[in-house]
């Protein structure tokens, strides 16, 4: 408003320097009828441009800045909605987060329960063949020395029996036998 | 086994009560000794008095026949007649065997089965007697048999009691000590 004002009072001006100048001298308003004709010529103009320029333009004005204020609104909507969308996503990865670390957490301590369980049953096992390889080998170990034993006694009972049956003449059986007799005792 | 046993027991048993009350117990053991040496040198005599398809009554009457024979008095006749006739003649052994340990127990005596490797003499016989009665007190029949299997000395055995006297059971010892080491 105030701009068109001041384009008002520049033609204002204008219009009587013009009519001075076509006079060839004089002041820059002539105080006749001709100030009243350009004062309706002014408020003709004023009123055309104001009905034909200044309107419109006013409105269009309006009208850009009601779309820059909804397209500002809405990009303040938009970057709202993209702020809480940034949010949720946000809350969503940190969730998603926990949950992974939850089930990285559950996974290691299950991993690690499950590798000591087979450490400790392989160390079971383990002492459990070694204590029975230890068993088998120490009566492995008896056996033969109980075999060996009974060889040895049977060699060397077969050995005596053969020198005894070539070597024991009839005077040995009467004192074995008088040895045996005298060797009865009480009984009971 | 047992149940033979516990027949020739009860067999045995009963001609010992017999004899005893006649008083003539030993002497009818020396004729079913005598019986049995017979029927074991006479195969066929043995043969025909086990056959269970001969008749009973013929099989009494061999019996009897080979206890006359022989010269037995007619207890023993008779007593092995019944034995042939029931068809208890394959368990003579054991019988005689039941009657002898009968009439020793009665007598006071017992029968010493001695192996030995080579035969007593015998003062060998008395002395091991002497000892056998001194040690078990009772008098003492010694039955010896030479065992050639024996290496040196003797076992005796006296009913239930075995005495050892012999190289075989030394060695056996000393097999064994030297097994348990």
């Amino acid at each position: 408003m105030m701009r068109v004002l001041a384009i008002a009072a520049l033609l204002l001006g204008a219009v009587p320097s013009a009519a001075l100048a076509n006079e060839g001298g004089g002041g820059l308003i002539s105080l006749d009828k001709s100030l009243v004709i350009q004062a309706i010529n002014f408020g003709l103009l004023l009123f055309i441009l104001i009905k034909l320029l200044y309107k419109p333009l006013l409105a269009k004005m309006n009208e850009r800045t009601e779309a820059i204020r909804s397209s500002l609104e809405e990009a303040k909507a938009a970057r709202a909605e993209a702020e809480r969308e940034r949010a949720d996503h946000a809350a969503k990865l940190q969730a998603s987060l926990a949950e992974a670390q939850s089930i990285r957490a559950t996974a290691l301590k299950d991993a690690a329960e499950e590798q000591r369980r087979l450490v400790d049953a392989a160390r079971a096992e383990a002492a459990r063949l070694v204590e029975a390889a230890r068993s088998e080998m120490a009566q492995d170990v008896r056996r033969a020395r109980q075999e060996l034993r009974q060889e040895v006694a049977d060699l060397a009972t077969s050995v005596a029996e053969r020198l005894i049956r070539k070597s024991l003449r009839d005077e040995d059986h009467r004192r074995i036998v008088d040895d045996a007799i005298n060797r009865v005792e009480r009984v009971n | 086994m047992r149940a033979h046993e516990g027949t020739a027991r009860r067999y045995a048993k009963a001609l010992f009560e017999l004899a005893h009350a006649s008083g003539e117990a030993e002497a009818i053991g020396r004729e079913l000794e005598q019986l049995a040496a017979v029927l074991a040198e006479n195969g066929g005599a043995h043969a025909v008095l086990t056959r269970p398809w001969i008749k009973p009554v013929d099989r009494r009457g061999v019996a009897t026949a080979i206890a006359q024979k022989i010269g037995a008095r007619k207890l023993v006749q008779d007593f092995v007649g019944l034995v042939a006739e029931r068809g208890r003649a394959n368990h003579l052994p054991e019988i005689i065997a039941a009657y002898r340990a009968m009439v020793d127990a009665d007598l006071g005596r017992a029968r010493a089965q001695v192996r030995t490797a080579v035969a007593f003499t015998d003062a060998e016989k008395q002395k091991l007697s002497a000892r056998l009665e001194q040690a078990l007190g009772k008098r003492i029949i010694l039955e010896e048999q030479v065992d050639a299997s024996l290496l040196g000395g003797f076992i005796a055995q006296v009913g239930s009691l075995i005495l050892d006297g012999s190289l075989d059971g030394q060695l056996a010892r000393m097999r064994q000590r030297l097994a348990r080491g």
